[in-house]
């Protein structure tokens, strides 16, 4: 039961019977939308205007044959917004007003600057307002992958189609989303890749394969093999070098050999005399004890030391039963193979693994991965993992982890698996640790055994599962295997319901379906089976408009409701990034998805689908700015653990937390403040949570005084606000501004000049961006920013707890200090520290409510949400305020609103 | 080597058309020998995303003309400092995004230029290059480009190209796959080439059907949009046109091995440029951009504590933001003078080199951190015929518009104005 009552099918039905609503309010108005406001510079810097730019830019100077007297404080027209801006610039940059003439003071600059800059970006929205327009939608690579996912049941990697969007606006705003010949052939290569995928899983029948793996065996005799292949070139490299002292003691030799000794390379390391021998001297020749030459010969020597990794490796005590991860080097890669001949699908990866007694937490943690068959390094530099799972068993009681795997018929069919060590770290761990302590690292981790299966359909233990094929790839099964002397009426059958499929309920025109035919007629002619004859034109359906855009009928400045078809799209789109599914088009086709309890009850069924995830992920990480995370890499040396996988984890988090509220009724407030957290076993490490073990994610309830809970106390949020080195309280700051408290900061201005007076001193935080407070053009946003940014000092980069930080720069020195969080809102109340500036922020939620609402508009509509669009949030932000803002009722008031259901 | 030319090449070259699958089997420089053809002409942009470091890329502005003192970032151009000029004071004056290093940058345009709409562009010089100097080649332009266009300070965009229509034009960003697009044969004969060609032009028309349908009914700025699709239709149809003339001819022969796999970094620009002069020289296009990575970049140099390019940009001196930002630049540099060397190698059959008839651009709209005024901008080759060697300081605020103008008139394209320009750079002549 994820439903609880409160959000249950009454107030449901209360909500939706405003349903009625939108039609009558139609015909009321439809012509009649809200104009815009013109944005205007405040009257109150008349005065300031008219002292600093217009003496030297009126009408008798005319400085620069410039005159400003006669311009508008209204920002009314592209023309006019540009002479703006260009006056905005010219004070941003320091030029104006120039040195010699005389200058205002700082705050009166700051606070023309503070309004001429949030008039330009209202002027630049008010002037670029679409009146409420939508503009047709291609599907953007998300969409476009699931949907294909849908129809044919496979996975098809987006990365060669183009970005999406980019100008600041959702990935669903269709006048971002463009369109090029590249791109078409790229769609028809992808669709045409789909279904050889589609068919070849299809052809492989229902055939189930699976291998098993006991990996000792292997490991063990490759040990041993590795083991007597270095000794026996030691036993060479003795031998030598035994020659090389022979002919050295010879009394003619006496001088070359001390000349040699004295060598400083020499001196550093005397096991070097031997390759510098051999430069002066071909006798004793290294090729006669079978090293390649004497530089081969130093080499085995220089690395002899490494057979301890292997002999230690044959002492541990569980090696005939399972084998073990060791680090870096030797055996620190498993690996199990997919045959050729598996057809490509969804595997399950199975392996029996526990962790050694006494290893260290943060060791205990198994990655699945593969390597990069383009590269070629080793597999161990290029293994990628994708998947970081905690290890809870031990060696006596290990246990057996089920990891989902896919293979295609293009990317790599071997699985490896091994310890998560960060970029570089298991090196360190592996080349220091001898010197350190004469030891090679202990592993951390052991497996037993490993098992590979699939395709997971196929499993006969799981018989219903068969039935989850999309349907329409089923009827292209059928109607290929009946079919297999090629008919013209044969393919007609299968490329009309597929185009209807394809196009979302909408009917294709007989001639597209003619001209289809003939091309599979083409096919055949050239010689092409039914089947493979068949593919041709179905990848053009998959490239053709109808497939790619989400038509909608109307007309220009006419709003009309959108027919039930049109709606399901729209709807399927917004809750799944996919296309409608077979119930939905069903009750579209019937009218009956436009009930009130009929919609109802299908948004709770879409909410509480696995594909929401894709509304949850693609939603909050636009909406958040959770790309930021990707931009850099964190210094591993400064935050050992964490790495990608911890970054993941934090990510997920925020997922996590959201879906959490969104399925059992929770609040948007709990986003700001909350008394539990969404963790698994690695970020309850991270945040030091105790009790929390294992790879799902779950419900923990933190204590009263806990720092966790709500987005301020996530890891994901505050490592975006840093460079992956430090804490960056600008960036956190605006990040605030933006998204919690929906008053952004205008967009960083060009051509500020930058503060290089401070360069090579050593400061604190505080000390460095109070320069900020100094230049006009600076402060009149800082003096915002800056002071929540402060506040959210305690975190460090990575998001941990930290009462002191410290600033480091080569060459002058290093210098600690005691964090200090306390400040005040600009023109708003004061915080002593985090906890009371959460408390500030957690208490006005109609802010966050509000910014929630338009992005949620402008991710569901696909266009950017505009004035018109005032009404639309008030009613969302109303409705789900009487219910303590229930995130279930923003979706609902707007899906219900009259925006939503018409073009 | 002399191949012997198939007898039908001759009656068509004598003939009233010059095909152009003849220009390319022959090559211009079989007839330039005999006949006195000029080599053509050639343009390259490179574009770097976020800008360079204000301190240590710029010449002192009180050194003007040919005596100037290299600066740090600019060393590695040292021995080609004859042969190109670096320019101080252009801009665009539309663009205030300060992430935006290239979406404007070949352009000029002005993003809110167009009421009720939040984004707008127009062509970029290069294709208003290729419209004219691309009529003869295989390909009438080639982009190159990183994914991460908006990682790397470049804005929005697909490469640095942008069409008739305001359009973004897709680049590739795989060396091995230009290489293959450059000089892989054709696996298939001459026959099921033709059929497939026919296929492909079956297939538009059916996706035309479709878009007919789509179309009807919608609302205008539906419709427009649509033509998007259209415009990429008809696009095709005119390469499967110009790839029907040119089926005939084999690609030309690679002037180099194919870029290994996996390149990443440094080595990926490097393998770029190689692929850029090679497709030059074989006269498979002579228009190319390329929207250089910068994160990837920085990735593969050896920094001590990793930098990421947005970091970099807003860089200090003295902190590892600034090495990384001067790294980069000297890097820049030394790749930048490796393609000079190599378009000065190859030669042309008149004795003089391909570097003589090309035009190459390098920089981008960011100065340095988020400032857009006095763009980085070095100018190079003898293909635009201007002043090289020098270093100029222009009068502040000079429309990069006016670059482009003053390019695009050297290299012989008979444009009048371009973006926001108000007339060619005389200083440049």
């Amino acid at each position: 039961m994820l439903w609880p009552c409160c959000s249950g099918p009454v107030a449901l039905a209360l909500l939706l019977s405003l349903w009625a609503a939108p039609q009558t309010r139609f015909s009321a108005g439809a012509s009649a939308l809200p104009t815009p406001p013109v944005a205007r510079v405040n009257e109150k810097h008349r005065g300031f205007f008219r002292e600093y730019c217009v003496e030297c830019h009126g009408a008798k100077k005319r400085e620069g044959k410039l005159r400003l007297d006669e311009l508008s404080f209204a920002l009314d027209s592209v023309q006019s917004a540009d002479r703006w801006q260009k006056i905005l610039g010219e004070i941003n940059s320091g030029e104006m007003p120039p040195d010699d003439a005389r200058q205002p003071s700082k705050t009166a600059k700051s606070d023309f600057l503070d309004n001429l800059s949030q008039t330009m970006v209202l002027a630049r929205r008010t002037l670029s307002d679409t009146q409420g327009k939508i503009t047709i939608r291609r599907l953007n690579r998300r969409e476009y992958q699931n949907t294909i996912r849908d129809l044919l049941g496979v996975t098809v990697s987006v990365q060669d189609l183009p970005a999406d969007g980019g100008a600041g606006t959702f990935d669903t705003v269709g006048s971002a989303l463009f369109m090029s010949s590249d791109q078409f052939e790229r769609y028809l290569e992808l669709g045409r890749k789909a279904l050889d995928h589609s068919f070849a899983k299809l052809g492989g029948g229902p055939k189930f394969f699976s291998v098993h793996r006991e990996p000792e065996t292997a490991t063990n005799a490759a040990m041993q093999k590795a083991i007597e292949a270095v000794e026996a070139a030691q036993g060479r490299y003795v031998e030598w070098t035994a020659a090389v002292d022979k002919l050295a003691a010879l009394p003619e030799n006496q001088k070359l050999a001390d000349e040699i000794r004295a060598m400083p390379t020499v001196k550093a390391v005397p096991a070097r005399f031997y390759v510098q021998w051999s430069i002066k001297k071909p006798e004793p020749a290294p090729q006669t004890f079978g090293f390649a030459d004497a530089a081969a010969a130093d080499f085995h020597r220089s690395q002899y030391w490494k057979l301890q990794v292997d002999r230690d490796y044959l002492n541990l005590p569980h090696k005939d039963t399972g084998t073990y991860l060791t680090v870096f080097l030797g055996h620190s890669l498993e690996q199990i193979d997919a045959k050729k001949d598996w057809p490509p699908g969804d595997y399950l990866l199975r392996v029996k693994v526990g962790a050694l007694e006494d290893s260290e937490p943060e060791r205990c943690f198994l990655q699945v991965g593969q390597t990069d068959p383009g590269n070629p390094n080793s597999a161990k530099a290029s293994f990628q993992p994708f998947t970081t799972l905690q290890i809870t068993g031990t060696v006596e009681r290990p246990q057996v982890l089920e990891i989902p795997v896919r293979i295609d018929s293009d990317t790599p069919r071997i699985f490896y698996l091994r310890e998560r060590t960060g970029r570089g770290k298991d090196y360190k761990l592996a080349m220091d640790s001898p010197q350190q302590t004469g030891k090679h690292p202990k592993p951390a981790l052991w497996i037993d055994w490993l098992e590979l299966e699939g395709p997971v359909e196929n499993n006969p233990k799981a018989g219903a599962a068969k039935s989850k094929a999309p349907e329409p790839l089923l009827q292209l099964a059928s109607l290929s295997k009946s079919s297999p002397k090629a008919s013209q009426a044969e393919a007609r059958q299968i490329l009309e319901p597929f185009a209807e499929r394809a196009f979302r309920g909408k009917k294709p025109e007989p001639e597209f379906i003619d001209r289809l035919v003939a091309l599979f007629e083409a096919r055949v002619q050239a010689g092409e089976s039914f089947d493979v004859a068949i593919r041709t034109p179905l990848s053009v359906i998959l490239a053709s408009p109808g497939f790619l855009y989400l038509q909608e009928l109307g007309e220009e400045g006419k709003p009309r409701l959108l027919s039930p078809i049109e709606f399901a799209s729209r709807l399927s789109y917004f809750l799944w990034s996919a296309p409608p599914d077979e119930p939905l088009l069903q009750l579209a086709r019937s009218g009956e998805i436009k009930q009130p309890s009929v919609l109802a009850r299908q948004i709770r069924r879409m909410i509480d689908s696995e594909k929401a995830s894709a509304f949850i992920r693609g939603f909050l990480t636009q909406w958040l700015s959770l790309d930021r995370l990707d931009l850099f890499q964190f210094d591993l040396d400064l935050y050992p653990n964490f790495d990608d996988a911890a970054k993941d984890a934090a990510r997920m988090e925020v997922f996590k937390t959201f879906e959490h509220l969104l399925r059992n009724g929770g609040s948007l407030t709990r986003l700001l403040k909350s008394d539990f957290v969404m963790v698994n076993g690695l970020l309850a490490q991270h945040y030091g949570i105790p009790g929390v073990e294992g790879n799902e994610f779950r419900k923990v309830t933190l204590p009263k005084d806990s720092q966790r809970g709500g987005l301020l106390g996530m890891a994901a949020i505050l490592a975006m606000g840093s460079n992956g080195r430090e804490s960056n309280p600008v960036e956190r700051g605006a990040w605030v501004l933006r998204k919690l408290l929906n008053d952004p900061p205008p967009p960083a201005p060009a051509n500020v000049p930058q503060i290089k007076r401070l360069e090579g001193r050593l400061l604190t935080t505080r000390e460095r961006l109070a320069a900020h407070q100094e230049e006009p053009q600076c402060s009149q946003c800082h003096r915002k920013i800056d002071p929540i940014g402060f506040g959210l000092e305690n975190f460090d980069a990575s998001g941990k707890w930290r009462t002191q930080d410290s600033y480091f720069k080569r060459g002058v020195g290093e210098k600690g200090w005691e964090i200090d969080p306390a400040g005040a809102f600009y023109k708003g109340p004061a915080f002593k520290n985090f906890a009371e500036l959460r408390e500030i922020i957690a208490n006005s939620p109609s802010r966050l409510s509000t910014g929630f609402s338009e992005a949620l508009i402008e991710y569901a509509l696909g266009r950017p949400v505009g004035f018109t669009d005032q009404a639309l949030t008030q009613q969302m932000v109303q409705a789900a305020g009487r219910r303590n803002f229930l995130i279930t009722d923003y979706l609902f008031a707007l899906v219900t609103s009259r925006e939503f259901q018409s073009k | 080597m002399t191949q012997p030319i198939p007898r039908r090449h001759f009656l068509r070259a004598a003939g009233t058309l010059i095909a152009l699958p003849v220009m390319e089997s022959l090559g211009y420089r079989a007839f330039a020998s005999e006949k006195k053809i000029t080599p053509p002409k050639r343009m390259v942009f490179l574009g770097m995303g976020f800008g360079v470091t204000q301190e240590t890329w710029y010449p002192d502005v009180h050194q003007q003309g040919a005596h100037y003192v290299l600066p740090e970032g600019l060393l590695p151009l040292a021995r080609h400092q004859k042969d190109f000029s670096i320019l101080q004071g252009l801009t665009n004056k539309f663009n205030t995004e300060g992430h935006w290093g290239s979406t404007f940058w070949l352009t000029g345009a002005n993003r809110y230029g167009v009421p009720g709409r939040n984004f707008n562009n127009s062509i970029s010089a290069d294709q208003v290059a290729a419209a004219v100097l691309g009529a003869d080649t295989r390909y009438g332009s080639l982009h190159f480009t990183t994914n991460n266009g908006g990682g790397d300070g470049h804005g929005p965009g697909l490469s640095l190209a942008w069409n008739a229509q305001g359009k973004p034009i897709a680049g590739m960003d795989s060396p091995t796959l230009v290489f293959h697009r450059l000089f892989s044969e054709e696996k298939t004969s001459l026959e099921e080439r033709k059929a497939l060609l026919a296929q492909q032009k079956s297939i538009l028309d059916a996706v035309l059907v479709d878009a007919k349908r789509v179309k009807r009914g919608v609302t205008k700025t539906d419709s427009d949009k649509l033509d998007e699709y259209l415009e990429g239709i008809r696009d095709i149809e005119i390469r499967i046109a110009k790839e029907e003339k040119w089926s005939g001819a084999p690609k030309a022969k690679a002037p180099l091995a194919e870029p290994a796999a996996g390149l990443g970094g440094k080595e990926q620009i490097k393998a770029f440029y190689d692929l850029a002069v090679a497709a030059l020289q074989t006269d498979s296009t002579r228009v190319i951009t390329y929207r250089q990575p910068v994160t990837a970049l920085l990735k593969g140099l050896d920094l001590k504590s990793p930098v990421d390019s947005h970091s970099m940009s807003h860089y200090t001196m003295g902190l590892a933001t600034g090495d990384a930002s001067q790294l980069r630049d000297k890097i820049q540099s030394e790749l930048l003078a490796g393609l000079m060397d190599k378009l000065k190698s190859v030669k042309e059959a008149d004795g003089s080199s391909l570097f003589d008839h090309t035009c190459l651009v390098f920089g981008g709209n960011i100065r340095s951190v988020h400032s857009l005024d006095n763009c980085p901008t070095i100018v190079s080759g003898g293909g635009a015929s201007i002043r090289l060697g020098e270093h100029m300081v222009l009068p502040k605020d000079t429309p990069l518009s006016n670059l482009w103008l003053t390019l695009l008139q050297g290299v012989g394209v008979s444009a009048e104005r371009h973006g926001d320009s108000t007339g060619a750079l005389s200083t440049l002549i």
